[in-house]
């Protein structure tokens, strides 16, 4: 950047995009009629999945991608969501609404658990603790014989959300329609968090944790905070999945899920504000086509994964602003060539929404 | 007592096939600074090369364990052209976040591509050698884990002597201490590299071979080496040969005595619990060096 900037400039500098208020309104106007436009229960399903997985990986990007914390225990925080949701509703009869609540609370308790101790450890080894506690929840929900969790079976029987007056098909329309709203508003809050001074200095701790830290921003808080957050987002989506399926059991957690979610994650983009969103979507869509290939599922999506990481290891959403930004530049430059110069050095690829890597992951 | 005894021979045993299935991830940690999540395919892998030596053609177990590490060599060069190498010296991207992913979508491929091809259904290979032998009443080990632990030490051996002595080896270690260093004294760090990821894949597929005799074959005998590998790798503190080594040890020895006193169906939670608070007291593990130490 030469010298001076102008504000404007800074702030797309800094990533802060602002969002197209005609393209969010159509996205969501169209996810939103849906279920008119296409009334078949299967698809609707399969969007209300997308939907849940959407919640969940917004809030796991928070901590990966945005906040660079190598946690891979969010399964577990979304599991204990959704075991406590269901626990609360079944035993004590609380209502649904705020047994999802509840869900949230639980599992932003439990992440404090892990929250504090990975603060000790960079990245891999983050990593593995996170795992490792993942694992741990993982089998002892497994091998409980109380009759608490239900054990490998699963807990089933989890009441239904307050839509009992309503036909099976109205019931599942209402789910997604709720399932809807709880995406936007997560994404509200993401992209509010993440524009805001906390999210400045989030990024600020995992581009350069000394310097962050010297400057004032607390490791601790961010750590307590980030977590916090994610666990709670995760925890709803769990209430929320254990209410719709009525059943949670075990297998929400493990390397097989997650594998899954991480391949939404990366190929929408780590660290970007609508790649989970975008990924989870593509996912869906490419593993629902690819149903009756049973066997070929996994490994076109392992390939899948494959190149997109060697092609775009940045994920899609960045690569195809990158583009954008480059037809944009190649389009000003047949109108100005002069103009064309100075605009170049706000819009090259290093200014987009990027995980500008810290030094340590350079080679 | 003999009990104890027992669960302490047959925790070295064990011990000795973890170090020779880990040392090849800390070896490519220290040079690559990947997390290779391949490791485990690669104990598939050579898995199913024994099972085709001793099933299909009727070899014997030694030219088993030799195709098997060839078979996992041409693996690993490969793996690092396509997953790892790509990606270094890209610009805005984490690597080591990335390589951790590539190399886990790598894994997700080859075990299903092994269930394509070999079914679900596992497949038995038969122990080398039958038999067992008495150290001391009513403690025995068989002929056939003494032969594994025999051939992991030995292979060990084999790899210190290659790290230390031998030219190429010398070039990993220097890659590892120091990238620009080795680079300026004329190492050519891409050939390193793939000689690293050959190098841990061939050791990776053996341990393979070693356990396909005592565990079944099956598309994902990966998963659970690839876990315990990953817990020794950092427990022993990752980048560090000789504490993933001892490391190994000492993850075996606890594993077989907890599952002597407590049962096995404890032995992993038991095992991730104690690697939490392990790594609480020691975040970079046993040998392991701080990271702004190793930059």
């Amino acid at each position: 950047m030469k010298g001076v900037a102008a504000r404007g400039n800074l702030v797309d500098d800094l990533g802060w995009r602002r969002p197209n208020p005609v393209g969010v309104a159509a996205v969501i106007t169209l996810a939103a009629v849906l279920p008119i436009m296409w009334p078949n229960d299967y698809v609707i399903d399969v969007g209300l999945t997308a939907l849940i997985w959407m919640i969940l990986n917004q809030s796991w990007n928070l901590q990966l991608g945005i906040g660079g914390i190598w946690n891979f225990g969010q399964l577990a925080i979304f599991a204990i969501g959704a075991y406590s949701s269901a626990l609360v509703s079944i035993h004590w009869g609380v209502p649904g609404w705020l047994a999802m609540l509840i869900g949230g609370l639980g599992a932003a308790l439990a992440s404090l658990i892990i929250a504090i101790p990975v603060l000790r450890l960079r990245g891999i080894y983050a990593s593995l603790l996170t795992f490792s506690f993942a694992e741990v929840v993982r089998l002892l929900v497994i091998s409980d014989q109380s009759g608490v969790t239900g054990g490998t079976f699963g807990l089933s029987g989890v009441p239904d959300l307050a839509f009992g007056g309503l036909t099976p098909d109205a019931r599942q329309r209402a789910y997604y329609w709720l399932a809807l709203a709880l995406v936007v508003a997560t994404a509200v809050v993401i992209y509010v968090f993440i524009h805001s001074p906390l999210g400045a200095s989030l990024k600020a701790l995992r581009d350069s944790p000394g310097y962050a830290a010297a400057r004032g921003v607390s490791p601790m808080r961010m750590q307590v905070i980030t977590f916090s957050t994610a666990a709670f987002i995760a925890g709803i989506a769990g209430g929320f999945y254990a209410h719709y399926f009525g059943v949670v059991s075990p297998s929400v957690m493990g390397l097989a899920p997650m594998a899954l979610f991480v391949t939404m994650l990366v190929i929408g983009g780590l660290g970007t504000f609508a790649g989970p969103m975008v990924g989870t979507a593509l996912i869906m869509v490419v593993s629902e086509y690819l149903r009756d290939y049973q066997e070929a599922r996994l490994i076109i999506l392992g390939l899948i994964l494959l190149v997109t990481v060697v092609v775009a290891p940045r994920g899609l959403v960045p690569a195809l602003q990158d583009a954008r930004a480059r037809v944009q530049r190649w389009m000003s430059e047949d109108e100005s060539p002069i103009d064309a110069e100075t605009s170049t050095g706000s819009e090259t690829g290093e200014t987009s929404e990027s995980p500008v890597s810290s030094s340590k992951g350079e080679r | 007592m003999s009990a104890f005894l027992q669960a302490v021979v047959s925790g070295l045993v064990t011990g000795s096939i973890y170090a020779v299935m880990t040392v090849g991830m800390t070896l490519i940690y220290g040079t690559l600074r990947t997390l290779n999540m391949t490791q485990g395919s690669m104990v598939m892998i050579g898995g199913y090369v024994a099972w085709m030596v001793f099933d299909g053609l009727g070899w014997g177990p030694i030219l088993g364990g030799v195709a098997a590490a060839v078979v996992g060599f041409a693996f690993g060069v490969a793996i690092q052209q396509a997953a790892i190498r790509p990606l270094i010296g890209r610009r805005g991207v984490d690597f080591e976040m990335t390589a951790f992913i590539s190399t886990f979508a790598v894994a997700i491929v080859l075990s299903n591509v092994a269930l394509r091809i070999y079914g679900a259904r596992s497949k038995a290979v038969p122990p080398v050698i039958h038999g067992r032998l008495h150290l001391l009443e009513g403690i025995s080990v068989s002929w056939h884990s003494l032969v594994m632990a025999g051939i992991a030490v030995g292979t060990l051996l084999a790899l210190g002597g290659f790290l230390s002595k031998t030219r190429y080896g010398l070039a990993i270690s220097a890659v590892a201490q120091q990238l620009d260093a080795a680079r300026l004294m004329g190492i050519p760090a891409q050939r390193v590299y793939n000689l690293t990821m050959g190098v841990s894949s061939a050791l990776a597929a053996i341990a393979g071979v070693l356990l396909a005799s005592v565990f079944f074959v099956s598309p994902n005998a990966g998963d659970l080496p690839l876990l315990k590998a990953l817990i020794v790798a950092i427990f022993g503190g990752l980048g560090s040969v000789r504490g993933t080594i001892l490391a190994a040890y000492i993850i075996g020895l606890a594993e077989a005595l907890v599952s002597l006193y407590f049962g096995v169906k404890w032995s992993l939670p038991l095992l991730f619990l104690s690697i939490m608070i392990v790594m609480l007291v020691r975040p970079t593990g046993l040998l392991g060096k701080p990271e702004e130490a190793r930059l």
